[in-house]
């Protein structure tokens, strides 16, 4: 099956490449996120102008490429005081969203960073958001690529030291609270690194498709948007436009999305939202082994439950029991193994195409067999997060497309997580993640998402309730969380719903800010000083 | 300028016509209205954003003239006049009227003057923005209720009180086994209610700048010090 | 008729106001009678309640000031309206007869709210004639204008219902929350004495108060039942 609609292709070495890549995917499990303060505006272009030379872009890797992968990689974002300070002009600041020259701090109430996720509990560095001017984020294969990259980029901070320093105030696990860097790794198990986070879901399973990308054509199978047809099959998705992620190209409402002024500064960019999560674990596994033992399915089918998926990934809302959640993990391991014990040639290809189709589980899928909820909650968290056409409530045709509120609210999820566990029931200490989300649109997608799905219920028809994971619940005078969900039962069964009650707030904002990723072209524009929207 | 009460956010859109086509327009109303077209308000039934929502078509003729004191109207056009209760923040509400039922839009703005079409999103929100008047008082009976809650609290009650009926006089063990099918009834509908999340940080200073400034009233009748003003968020 | 959905009605009424201005007082500007109208309705917002609180059957309204139409710029022809415009609009519950229903919830509006009326509707065209229920009725019947279409994405049902079911579903989602587990007896008993303390068909209450905007202050009861009676479960005075 083509592409529907007129071909998008995008200049990927115009692009930075944590755009179109989620770097974790391929192997980059340590990352390293520094902060910069510029003082002068000169050096500051310079810093941004020398950086814009080593930007890892967007252009594919390996087979059939110039390009070879390399050891790490370097992204540059810019805040919009950052931009101020490298001496744009007030013509085009102008130009650039309002939730982005606010900042994050700024829409603190719209996101619901109150209590503790307040500002007033973030590392320290995140505390002077009119400081914080770039972000450099750093991806390697290994703690010593990090390490070279880092010592790069604080050779050249070195070298314009007369206008750039780099910021200190991140916490780190040995209680530090001055470290000039965020360090974050993906979490190992048996000295592997794993897709998994803190409260030990797999995690980064969904991300969406949009064209233009040249990712693999079986990729629009859970990442684009539902149509109405099967979505188990290829029919059943259309990759998203282009313009739902990057600046400059036609967006889902058939237009090119607000940008800032002039075009060359916009096109190929977006914008980029940047928090660092800490997660309650003790809180959590306390929860799970309490309520647990109450839940008819016991604590692992309770987590998959707030979840929407098993801790192995599986979407609960095609494997309803542990029993085939793990019988279909061991299906996948099987295939995968396959593929590396069959010698090339026709069977290789037969093995991959089998592990294709297992692997599509994970992603293919939607609730029109479950709008009641019996399979994966309304409240669950991926439900919540990407509806998946569910907000048709069954009503087919009601609106012009199955997922017309979905398809504007997705957004590219990036990071990785930080710290380690040291004891399983404690809150307190390093542990969490960074998570960094990418779209046009930092309002209507994110924003969007964390208000009006994260932190509150009506879309789904479930009052003020929240997320059971990262909703920011509150407490009762009591002192409880009052975080509550209902885990839906089988319609009409006489069986009644678990109701999950006094769910205390799992996780906490510990810092973050909105930022602007310019192409490569925009950078150097920049750095260049040579920006003019006339 | 409250547009908000709670979970409800007024709009208030008064839109041109030529006078001939708001007289067509009329009767394509008038078929909307019918049962057998119920179908055409679906999207609207199912997106489930509205309290309640108006249009009224009004001619030049059709401006109340209640006396020989008051000119006389002379318009050039009709006038789409459409008021809106509905939940949410006016962009979520632009954003998915036009992203999930622009057909619907265009019929029942059908030929207004200057309509844009309900996509593109952009030239329909200018539209919407450039003809929207302010409200100056809102009221809601229940700023805590968005109309999933009323609905769902009309379900809870019915099936509340023909389950208190039904099981006056049951065994215990036959009670419980009632009262886990009415749990199971009303599974969609056990969620609660708070006051309404932010939706426009504005919105909030000034209510915030509201409550100080009552509260500096009360304490200065009672005769203690006023409290510190002024709005602590900026948008 | 067009005006209700169900037992819902939509009143929209614009009030013509009178053109020019207020006798100007010693030290003070004087206001048009436009701008005084549009201060008037401001004023509302300060107080901690809306006057139309007191107003039976009210679900939502809205007063505005329209002092024009907007300009689509050319080639549309430029139209100026020659009056202001208190514009009223209400979302009411008026029963199966809407008129009838209007009606009485207009004499309502007077008889709860006269002072308010009174206030906010005293610049406008004709007005000054009004002074009993009747001819409040009447004046704002001239002035109503007919609804094209009347949407009810809601109930219709009266306010005191909707304010009594929503007081349940809030309590009845604590006891299902609080109760999760319990067995048999003790669960039945549980449910007798949540029926005894919420009184489903009493709408008087324990109920939701109109315009209540926090759970704090949400719950009123004019008519507590004795003391012995009443067994306030945890969490139930949130």
């Amino acid at each position: 099956m083509s592409t529907p609609g007129s071909p998008v292709t995008l200049d990927l070495h115009d692009i930075q490449g944590n755009i179109v890549k989620a770097y974790s995917r391929y192997d980059y499990s340590h990352a390293r996120y520094v902060l910069f303060e510029i003082t002068d505006g000169q050096a500051g272009r310079g810093f941004i102008a020398t950086l814009a030379e080593r930007v890892t872009t967007s252009a594919p890797w390996g087979r059939g490429s110039t390009e070879e992968r390399p050891e790490s990689t370097l992204n540059v974002a810019l805040t919009f005081a950052g931009l101020r300070m490298l001496g744009l002009p007030q013509a085009s600041l102008l130009t650039f969203s309002p939730e982005f020259a606010t900042g994050m701090r700024g829409r603190g109430a719209i996101l619901g960073d109150d209590g503790p996720s307040g500002p007033e509990r973030w590392d320290p560095v995140w505390r002077k958001p009119h400081r914080i001017h770039v972000l450099i984020t750093i991806n390697g294969v290994s703690r010593d690529a990090i390490e070279t990259a880092y010592a790069f980029v604080t050779d050249i901070t070195g070298r314009y030291r007369a206008g750039v320093r780099c910021l200190t105030g991140h916490r780190d696990p040995e209680g530090r609270n001055d470290m000039p860097y965020q360090a974050a790794s993906a979490i190992e198990i048996d000295g592997k690194p794993t897709p998994k986070e803190h409260f030990g879901y797999t995690d980064g399973i969904g991300n969406p498709y949009f064209k233009g990308t040249g990712e693999h054509p079986e990729n629009v199978l859970g990442g684009g948007k539902v149509t109405r047809r099967d979505a188990t099959t290829r029919a059943g998705w259309e990759p998203l436009e282009t313009g739902e992620f990057l600046l400059g190209y036609k967006d889902e409402a058939q237009e090119f999305p607000e940008a800032p002024m002039p075009p060359l500064l916009g096109r190929n960019g977006t914008y980029m939202v940047y928090r660092k999560l800490h997660q309650n674990v003790g809180s959590f596994n306390r929860y799970l082994d309490a309520v647990g033992t109450e839940y008819p399915g016991g604590k692992e089918a309770l987590a998959a439950k707030f979840a929407g998926r098993w801790r192995n990934g599986a979407p609960v809302t095609t494997f309803p029991t542990e029993a085939e959640a793990e019988a279909f993990a061991q299906q996948w391991m099987a295939a995968k193994l396959k593929i590396q014990q069959t010698p090339k040639g026709p069977a290789r290809e037969e093995a991959k195409a089998a592990f294709a189709q297992l692997n599509a589980k994970f992603v293919a899928f939607d609730y029109s067999k479950d709008l009641p909820g019996a399979g994966c909650p309304v409240g669950a968290h991926i439900r919540r997060t990407n509806p998946r056409g569910s907000l048709e409530f069954g009503e087919a045709f009601a609106f012009d497309t199955r997922g017309a509120l979905t398809n504007r609210r997705r957004i590219l999820r990036r990071g990785l997580p930080y710290g380690s566990v040291v004891d399983p029931q404690d809150d307190t200490g390093e542990h969490g993640i960074v998570f960094m989300a990418l779209g046009a649109n930092i309002r209507r997608q994110f924003e969007f998402v964390q208000q009006q799905w994260v932190n509150y219920g009506n879309d789904f028809r479930l009052g003020n309730d929240r997320d059971p994971i990262i909703g920011n619940h509150g407490t009762t005078p009591e002192g409880k969380g009052d975080g509550r969900m209902t885990i839906e039962a089988e319609p009409g069964g006489g069986r009644p719903p678990f109701l999950c009650g006094g769910m205390p707030r799992f996780v906490e904002t510990r810092g973050g800010e909105y930022f602007f990723v310019p192409s490569i072209t925009a950078l150097r524009l920049i750095g260049e000083g040579m920006v003019d929207p006339t | 300028m409250p547009n908000i009460a709670g979970k409800a956010f007024a709009m208030n859109l008064i839109t041109p016509i030529e006078r001939w086509q708001a007289a067509f327009n009329k009767i394509q109303f008038w078929a909307i209205r019918q049962p057998i077209l119920s179908f055409s308000l679906r999207g609207l039934v199912t997106l489930s954003m509205i309290h309640y929502a108006r249009w009224a078509i009004v001619q030049p003729t059709e401006w109340p003239r209640l006396d020989e004191s008051q000119p006389k109207e002379k318009l050039h056009y009709a006038y789409q006049l459409f008021f809106s209760n509905f939940n949410g923040s006016w962009a979520q509400y632009v954003d998915s009227f036009s992203v999930a039922i622009p057909s619907g839009l265009n019929l029942l703005w059908f030929r207004n003057v200057g309509w844009p079409k309900a996509v593109p999103e952009q030239p329909f929100h200018r539209y919407v923005e450039h003809n929207e008047v302010w409200t100056s008082h809102y009221y809601s009976a229940y700023p805590m209720a968005a109309s999933n809650d009323v609905k769902s609290a009309q379900r809870v009650k019915q099936a509340l009180t023909s389950f208190a009926s039904r099981t006056k006089d049951m065994e215990a063990a036959a009670f419980e086994q009632a009262y886990n099918e009415l749990l199971n009834e009303l599974q969609a509908d056990l969620s609660q209610m708070a006051p309404t999340p932010i939706v426009s940080l504005a919105n909030a200073a000034v209510e915030e700048r509201m409550r100080q400034d009552a509260e500096a009233g009360d304490e200065q009748d009672s005769g203690r010090a006023p409290a510190m003003m002024g709005g602590s968020h900026a948008e | 008729m067009p005006n209700e959905a169900g037992r819902a009605y939509g009143l929209t009424a614009l009030c013509p106001i009178k053109h020019g201005a207020e006798a100007p007082q010693p030290g003070k500007p004087a206001r048009s009678f436009a701008a005084r109208t549009r201060d008037l309705l401001q004023d509302l917002n300060e107080a901690a309640e809306s006057p139309m609180a007191c107003v039976p059957n009210t679900y939502l309204c809205r007063f505005l000031v329209l002092d024009n139409v907007a300009y689509q710029g050319d080639p549309a022809k430029l139209d100026r309206l020659r009056s202001s415009y208190l514009v009223f609009v209400a979302d009411l519950h008026a029963g199966k007869k809407s008129e009838e229903g209007l009606r009485r919830y207009l004499e309502g509006m007077w008889e709860h709210a006269e002072p308010t009326v009174r206030s906010l509707w005293e610049h406008c065209v004709g007005f000054d004639t009004v002074s009993s229920s009747d001819a409040f009725v009447r004046y704002v019947k001239r002035c109503q204008v007919e609804n094209t279409l009347y949407f009810n994405g809601s109930t219709d049902e009266p306010l005191a219902e909707q304010l009594k079911n929503l007081y349940l579903k809030q309590e009845f989602s604590r006891f299902a929350f609080e109760h999760q587990g319990k067995k048999g007896a003790e669960l039945q008993a549980a449910f007798g004495q949540f029926l005894t303390r919420t009184r489903p068909h009493d709408l008087s209450g324990p109920t939701w108060k109109p315009g209540a905007r926090t759970l704090d202050d949400a719950v009123i009861d004019p008519n507590p039942p004795p003391q012995y009676l009443r067994s306030v479960p945890t969490g139930a005075s949130r």
